[in-house]
């Protein structure tokens, strides 16, 4: 199983896009799947729209940048940026070292997560996509 | 159609220790433990590349001098026999075909290494030029295997393996030697920035690896109590980019001439022909309007080639051809072509990363301190 390879963590929500989303209340938190950070590789730049920021489910809100190339990073839910990890200005290498915890991106305010929900993953769901990406 | 994606002698080595790309049309390592280590490991210690993708093509004959110094534009009568030049090929309009490293074996045998990018058409151009010469071309890529040993141990590292006296090969010159008992050409030079070797492997085409084989793993046992790594294509890039290297087909290609690359030390105008040569002077007297340079970042992101690059009142001034995040200075960098006018040591410009307009402004080659990294470090 190549999802061995990678860590998923129960109870958390996931994207095709590999961003996760921990629900907390009315807010998220919000970062990049293990299986993300492996495939970028020793990330050295972030940039995500600044705390205040609206955000729809799916669109741009920042990039991350390894050595070799950029990917763009995707809101999983509708919203209002209520917080930035600022220690990843700094450090983004947590995004590599700890990207469940540490290397968290963003904590948004949710305004209609009913319907954020239709569109994301469970683990289990998440795990089978990448089963299907690796084949 | 194109050909099935070729492998090297390494591909058992690099499959179970490396992350995989196709490059130029062969499976290469992109890297082993990552970018970052791979490239301060040649910057402080050592570091091994398998480079046999590259092109490779030997020129023997009578006429051999002759014709290199008519199909480049450095001076190949300048060569002594065992020793290595720099240089470009370019078309008639200047624009440059290919850059590459020749050396000379003997007399009437010179070895040029080039892009691998560029194998097919440059094996035609020198072919369909040659008819005028008493020469034989043979691309002798698939019987060699290529290495390279770069960084600060790389001579230490050889020298265990060598009984030949490596202090005896200074920088670009080159020798025939055994390594760890296996017949070898090796050749001072390198694509880092850093002293170091290029190892060629003679006789061993891919369907009979074990000479080569044999010899990387001897290289990496060899390195080890120096910290040796191999070293995959990503930090071979992020290596020549902070030398100020140019890379065939983002820095330079048939459209940039050597003149506008900074590469006029290998243009040797005074030549009696050479393909190219008037529309290098042309542009020599008329005087170049863009030129290569360094830009580094003086805000944070990371730029990349093709973005724009203006001036503080936002108007285009060039263009980005490479740009990568440095691991040694810990910022981005880019080599860039700026109209002449705004080419000048500590201009402030901007380019627009991600359609951003971020601070940079240009500076020499290399982008480090030249005391404290590359080969002419003080020790």
């Amino acid at each position: 199983m190549p999802t061995q390879d990678y860590e998923i963590p129960d109870g958390l929500y996931y994207t095709k896009e590999h961003e996760w989303v921990s629900l907390e209340g009315n807010k998220a938190i919000v970062g990049l799947t293990d299986y993300a950070q492996k495939q970028l590789h020793e990330i050295v730049y972030v940039e995500i729209q600044k705390q205040g920021s609206e955000v729809k489910q799916f669109q741009t809100m920042g990039s991350v940048e390894s050595v070799k190339s950029v990917s763009d990073v995707f809101s999983p839910v509708t919203g209002k940026i209520s917080k930035v990890n600022m220690e990843l200005v700094d450090s983004p290498e947590l995004l590599n070292l700890d990207p469940y915890k540490k290397g968290w991106l963003v904590e948004i305010s949710l305004t209609d997560f009913k319907n954020d929900l239709k569109n994301l993953l469970t683990a289990e769901q998440y795990a089978e996509h990448i089963v299907k990406l690796e084949e | 159609m194109s050909k099935a994606t070729q492998k090297t002698h390494l591909c058992q080595y690099h499959k179970q220790n490396a992350k995989i790309i196709e490059f130029a049309g062969f499976h290469m390592p992109i890297w082993y433990k990552g970018i970052i280590p791979e490239h301060m490991a040649v910057r402080t210690h050592v570091g091994i590349f398998d480079i046999t993708h590259m092109g490779r093509a030997l020129i023997t004959g009578p006429q051999t001098e002759a014709f290199l110094n008519y199909m480049t534009t450095n001076d190949a009568s300048a060569l002594t026999p065992l020793s290595a030049q720099y240089s470009t090929m370019c078309n008639e309009n200047g624009g440059i075909k290919d850059d590459f490293v020749l050396s000379r074996l003997e007399q009437q045998k010179f070895l040029i290494v080039y892009n691998a990018a560029n194998r097919q058409k440059d094996h035609q151009w020198l072919i369909q030029n040659s008819k005028p010469f008493n020469v034989k071309l043979e691309d002798a890529s698939d019987k060699i295997a290529m290495f390279a040993v770069q960084g600060p141990n790389a001579q230490q590292t050889l020298q265990k393996i060598t009984d030949t006296d490596l202090n005896k090969i200074e920088r670009f010159k080159c020798g025939w030697t055994k390594l760890a008992g296996t017949d070898a050409f090796i050749s001072r030079t390198g694509y880092t920035g850093e002293d170091g070797f290029e190892v060629f492997i003679w006789d061993t085409p891919t369907s009979n690896p074990e000479k080569a084989v044999q010899t990387w793993n001897a290289i990496l046992k060899a390195g080890q109590e120096f910290g040796i790594e191999p070293c995959g294509l990503g930090a071979r890039d992020t290596l020549r980019l902070e030398a100020g290297m140019c890379l065939y087909g983002n820095d330079i290609d048939e459209t940039t001439t050597p003149l506008e690359a900074g590469l006029g030390f290998v243009v040797k105008l005074k030549k009696e022909t050479f393909i190219g040569k008037d529309a290098l002077i042309k542009q020599k007297q008329e005087g170049i309007k863009r030129k290569r340079v360094g830009l580094k970042m003086t805000e944070k992101g990371i730029p990349r080639p093709k973005q724009e690059v203006t001036n503080e009142s936002h108007q285009k001034i060039g263009y980005v051809t490479s740009g990568t995040y440095s691991p040694i200075l810990e910022y981005g960098i880019a080599i860039a072509y700026l109209s002449i006018e705004n080419t000048t040591e500590g201009t402030k410009v901007l380019i627009k990363v991600r359609d951003k307009p971020l601070k940079a402004e240009v500076v020499k080659f290399p982008f480090y301190d030249p005391t404290k990294y590359g080969y002419a470090r003080q020790k």
